[in-house]
């Protein structure tokens, strides 16, 4: 195998020849290096970058796509929060990524109870698990102070809401009013009487 | 970090030539950074608090000394009523969609009534059957409007626990 000396060259199959430097070469020789113009490149990157900052979120995705989903449009800016998040697709209804029942089931559902049995049990232990945490002061500074802060009926800031009763709905928009208002009030009844529902911005 | 490139005559050269690799390195990192932590679709939130009784609830304790501002959705219309005083506003849907620019206009014109000049409550219920299907869409439409004018403390109830309720 021939042993070549270190340093750019050009490979004879790449049809490189027109950006070969003929000025720098001595008499007679072709140019081993050459130069690309790199102005367009920085230039894209550039925009690319100045895009992307512009459009960066320091909060992150709380919630995660899902198939069978597309949530309402609404006006409202006000930046979601951590929280148990409820998930209603267009088959399925999850609480933090596990399926509680099928839309169709609690649909045909005519139960005097008026909620979803299977979504309160899991509902009702968390409540009462966050409550735990509330109450042994495991929480942030701004979150202990919100929760100070509505046991005074002071008005809380959006996105520092107390995470006591505090869940998310997501929802898909084209989602039964009947299946939200039993959600809702098995969110209620389990004890989580604030609820963040996640919509898209405008 | 610049660079004099020799005119070969022996006077100084004028051009200076930059090495952007690092910034291109940097640049590099950087997108690919941006575009891996991108959020391309925006979430917000509406803040509602469930209200009004359930079925579950045998006894709804009415506060009377309050009149309290009613919307119910409905497939077809919406109603926006008062409490205590029973007056009830019929907004027939436009088209296929409700009109929610008169609805708005009722909801501004409450607000700026004195039983709501100074109050930000409001109670959102939706009527919806299997024949006669509302949406979540609708729903959240109503309550962003509402908060938009300036009814902030939405709660949302069951149609039967509306203070005030259209009887058809």
């Amino acid at each position: 195998m021939p042993v070549h000396s270190a340093g750019p060259r050009l490979y004879r199959s790449v049809p490189f020849k027109h950006l070969v430097k003929k000025s720098g070469s001595t008499a007679g020789q072709r140019a081993a290096n050459i130069s690309l113009n790199l102005t367009p490149f920085v230039d894209m990157m550039t925009i690319l970058v100045t895009f992307l900052l512009m459009v960066f979120s320091s909060t992150g995705q709380l919630l995660q796509a899902q198939k069978g989903l597309e949530l309402p449009i609404a006006d409202s800016h006000d930046t979601l929060q951590q929280a148990p998040v409820i998930i209603v697709t267009t088959d399925e209804i999850t609480y933090q990524g596990q399926l509680v029942a099928t839309v169709d089931s609690v649909l045909r559902d005519d139960s005097p109870t008026f909620k979803i049995d299977a979504l309160f049990e899991r509902l009702d232990a968390a409540a009462k698990k966050i409550k735990e945490d509330v109450g042994m002061g495991k929480l942030p500074k701004d979150l202990a102070k919100a929760c100070e802060d509505a046991k005074q009926n002071i008005r809380p800031q959006p996105g520092k809401i107390c995470p006591d009763g505090l869940a998310i709905l997501q929802a898909d928009e084209s989602t039964d009013a009947r299946l939200i208002n039993k959600i809702v009030n098995t969110a209620k009844a389990a004890g989580f009487d604030n609820l963040l529902f996640a919509v898209k911005n405008k | 970090m610049g660079a004099a490139i020799g005119t070969g005559d022996g006077k100084k050269s004028v051009n200076v030539e930059l090495n952007i690799v690092p910034f291109i390195d940097l640049m590099s990192c950087l997108t690919a950074f941006l575009l891996v932590t991108a959020v391309w679709v925006n979430i917000a939130q509406i803040n509602i608090q469930p209200k009004g009784k359930t079925r579950d609830t045998t006894n709804v304790q009415q506060d009377d000394e309050h009149v309290t501002l009613s919307v119910l959705v409905q497939a077809d219309r919406i109603w926006v009523g008062l409490s205590r005083i029973n007056q009830f506003q019929e907004i027939p849907k436009k088209g296929d969609q409700q009109d929610w620019e008169r609805f708005e206009n009722t909801l501004k014109e409450n607000k700026a009534s004195a039983f709501f000049a100074d109050r930000t409550d409001i109670e959102v219920a939706a009527e919806s059957t299997s024949q006669s299907k509302v949406e979540y869409q609708d729903i959240i439409h109503a309550m962003d409007v509402a908060v938009k004018v300036g009814f902030v403390d939405v709660g949302l109830t069951d149609p039967n626990g509306l203070a005030a309720r259209p009887s058809l």
